[in-house]
């Protein structure tokens, strides 16, 4: 259960300047209002452009940084206040997921397990678990350094579930995979949210709308750092009364593009 | 603790497995030891096979048989000096210096008018720079003798010549004075540790920034403070094995010296090892911090070497100061880490023994710098992956 209640959060970042002027500071506004409820046995979409503030959220729920303002909570802990505590009841598989390169998969994935409070063995044996979930035995044992891009992806997500965690958290987790990578990650994230794979609650962003169609129970549109509208596929294309998803999108995300 | 644990493991791991980096770390710091001490040595033996062979060249020998009589007498043979000998001074292919005996030498000695022998060397050459002392104590000799006879001719006491009798005496332990020449050493475990602490730290660090795994790694439930402690071991730890290995290496490398005396003056056992490699605790501990402080600012390795250039260049400048003040040690040496291992390595190798009270600064400045460094490291994680 994942429930982020109206966050905000600003940057400054510095313009760019001349040769011996430097840039002024700006205040970028990068959340300003997102709402988001995940159930536990639901997959929760968040939708939105790039730069939509769908990554800075995430973060936020990850405890980088404390939003400016707003409430974030898993499964009732505040995540500002015991970050720790939150950070061990979920999986979180961010926007950066890099691996060590002179390490197996296997090893990447135990030394994550061993930080979550694992023992070496109950690692080892829920590694060669996720092995099988997310099809990857056969690299299992190989150092990361020339993995593919999928082949990263998924030791990566491996190694964001290894203390089977109640909630999951995905940035953009198809981001470069081939159809049938994607494919083999729905399957598995469709498992993860049924009754024999846990029921787990799970949040993940994205920007491609087949995507959603295909997997979420609920979405979740944000538009320039603000959630514009939530429900599920069917209820949301009957909001924008509109027959295609991508038509929906558009009209819910950028009221301004439809109207001109 | 144990989260600590867990990343002191896998850092260490980490860094082992990358051989050629290793590989890379180790050869100079190996090698350099033993061939300092090679080098060292051979230049000893030559200037002590010059000693035995008591040879002198010279031009012009013929002109000064007086001179030629007397230099023989203290047992010296004495050589034609080659043709070209000004061109192979300079050149450093001649490593003698030359004596020159002027045509008129006999008839100018014999009237009583001083005559003028040259001693021709070059300055820039160092080995011939330093068989000048020998020909101008046998050139004073013969003025001694020379004087010493037409005043005994003349009924003078020759006690008169010398109103001062100088006797040298050299309070420097055998050991002290092989020091001189071996002073050289400290500066190779100083800079070992340097070596053996830089890729782990920037790697661990700055690497792991620009990777993209130092965020997923915040993302377990584990106290910064404890990664960074883990992480901080395993850099101390790499650097104090290569200052280890570093100072193993002068063992064997005794067994290539050469010359006799010096492998009589330079005493370097266990005991040495030992007392090197516990003084590099408190230097390992405070660089490691520091390099990593320096480093965790940095996104990518690139960025965080040109940073640590700076410490690398005042760390191994360090030793200088005691090199170019030779004998002047003053007490804040010790306070500056690697002046301070310095100073104490070269008093381990003088056969002194250390008092608590000059490794104690050393030992608290180094603590603090790390402890300091680590509380900053710590804070900036976040920070550096918030952005």
């Amino acid at each position: 259960m994942i429930e982020i209640n109206d966050v905000h959060k600003q940057f400054t970042s510095r313009t760019g300047a001349g040769l011996f002027k430097r840039g002024t500071k700006r205040v970028v506004q990068a959340v300003q209002g997102v709402t988001l409820q995940a159930g536990d046995g639901r997959i929760t979409g968040l939708l939105g452009a790039n730069g939509a503030g769908k990554t800075t959220t995430l973060r936020m729920l990850a405890g980088l940084f404390p939003p400016d303002a707003g409430h974030i909570a898993v499964d009732g802990i505040v995540v500002k206040d015991e970050s720790l505590k939150a950070l061990a009841r979920m999986g979180i598989l961010g926007d950066a997921h890099g691996l060590y390169p002179r390490l197996s998969a296997r090893e990447n994935i135990v030394y994550f397990g061993r930080l979550q409070g694992m023992d070496a063995d109950t690692a080892n044996a829920r590694a060669t678990e996720l092995g099988k979930l997310l099809e990857m035995q056969s690299i299992l044992d190989r150092r990361a350094d020339g993995f593919s891009q999928g082949e990263r992806m998924k030791t990566a997500l491996a190694r964001a579930l290894v203390h089977d965690p109640a909630n999951i958290v995905l940035d953009e987790p198809t981001n470069g995979l081939d159809v049938l990578a994607t494919r083999g990650l729905r399957e598995a994230l469709r498992w993860l949210r049924s009754p024999e794979g846990g029921g787990k609650c799970i949040v993940f962003s994205t920007h491609i709308m087949q995507e959603v169609e295909q997997l979420c129970d609920e979405v979740v549109v944000v538009s320039k750092g603000r959630s514009v509208a939530r429900g599920s596929v069917p209820a949301l294309l009957e909001q924008a009364g509109a027959s295609r998803f991508e038509d929906a999108f558009v009209k819910l995300a950028f009221p301004e593009e439809v109207t001109a | 603790m144990k989260h600590a644990w867990i990343v002191f493991a896998k850092e260490l791991a980490d860094a082992l497995r990358d051989r050629r980096t290793l590989l890379r770390i180790l050869v100079p710091a190996l090698m350099m030891g033993p061939l300092l001490l090679a080098a060292l040595s051979s230049l000893i033996a030559s200037l002590e096979e010059r000693a035995d062979r008591r040879e002198i060249l010279v031009v012009g020998m013929a002109n000064a048989p007086t001179l030629q009589n007397f230099i023989e007498r203290q047992t010296y043979t004495v050589k034609e000096a080659p043709k070209d000998y000004e061109a192979r001074l300079r050149a450093t292919t001649l490593l003698e210096p030359v004596l020159v005996v002027p045509a008129d030498f006999e008839a100018k000695l014999l009237k009583g008018e001083a005559p003028t022998v040259e001693i021709v060397s070059d300055s820039a050459n160092q080995r011939a720079g330093a068989g000048i002392g020998p020909i101008q104590g046998l050139l004073r000799g013969f003025n001694n003798e020379r004087a010493s006879l037409s005043l005994a001719m003349r009924g003078v006491s020759i006690s008169l010549l010398q109103p001062v009798d100088i006797e040298e005496r050299d309070l420097a332990s055998v050991q002290a004075r092989a020091t001189r020449l071996t002073s050289m050493i400290p500066m190779f475990i100083v800079m070992a540790v340097l070596y053996g602490a830089l890729t782990a730290a920037l790697d661990s660090t700055a690497g792991e920034r620009e990777r993209g795994s130092l965020e997923p790694l915040l993302m377990n439930p584990a106290p910064h403070g404890a990664i960074v402690v883990g992480k901080w071991g395993a850099v101390a730890l790499l650097g104090l094995v290569v200052a280890l290995l570093s100072s193993l290496s002068f063992i064997p490398a005794q067994w290539l010296l050469k010359s006799d005396v010096l492998q009589a003056q330079f005493q370097f056992g266990m005991g040495e090892v030992l007392a090197f490699w516990l003084l590099q605790f408190p230097l390992a501990a405070g660089l490691s911090a520091l390099l990593m402080a320096l480093a965790i600012r940095s996104k990518t390795f690139k960025e965080a070497q040109a940073g640590s250039t700076l410490v690398v260049t005042a760390i191994s400048l360090t030793p200088m100061v005691s090199l170019l003040n030779p004998g002047g040690d003053a007490p804040w040496y010790l306070w500056v880490p690697g002046l301070a291992q310095n100073t104490l390595m070269l008093q381990v190798l003088k056969g002194e023994v250390l008092r608590w009270s000059q490794v104690l600064p050393g030992v608290l400045v180094g603590f603090a710098l790390a402890a300091l460094a680590l509380l900053y490291v710590a804070r900036s994680m976040r920070a550096a992956v918030a952005r």
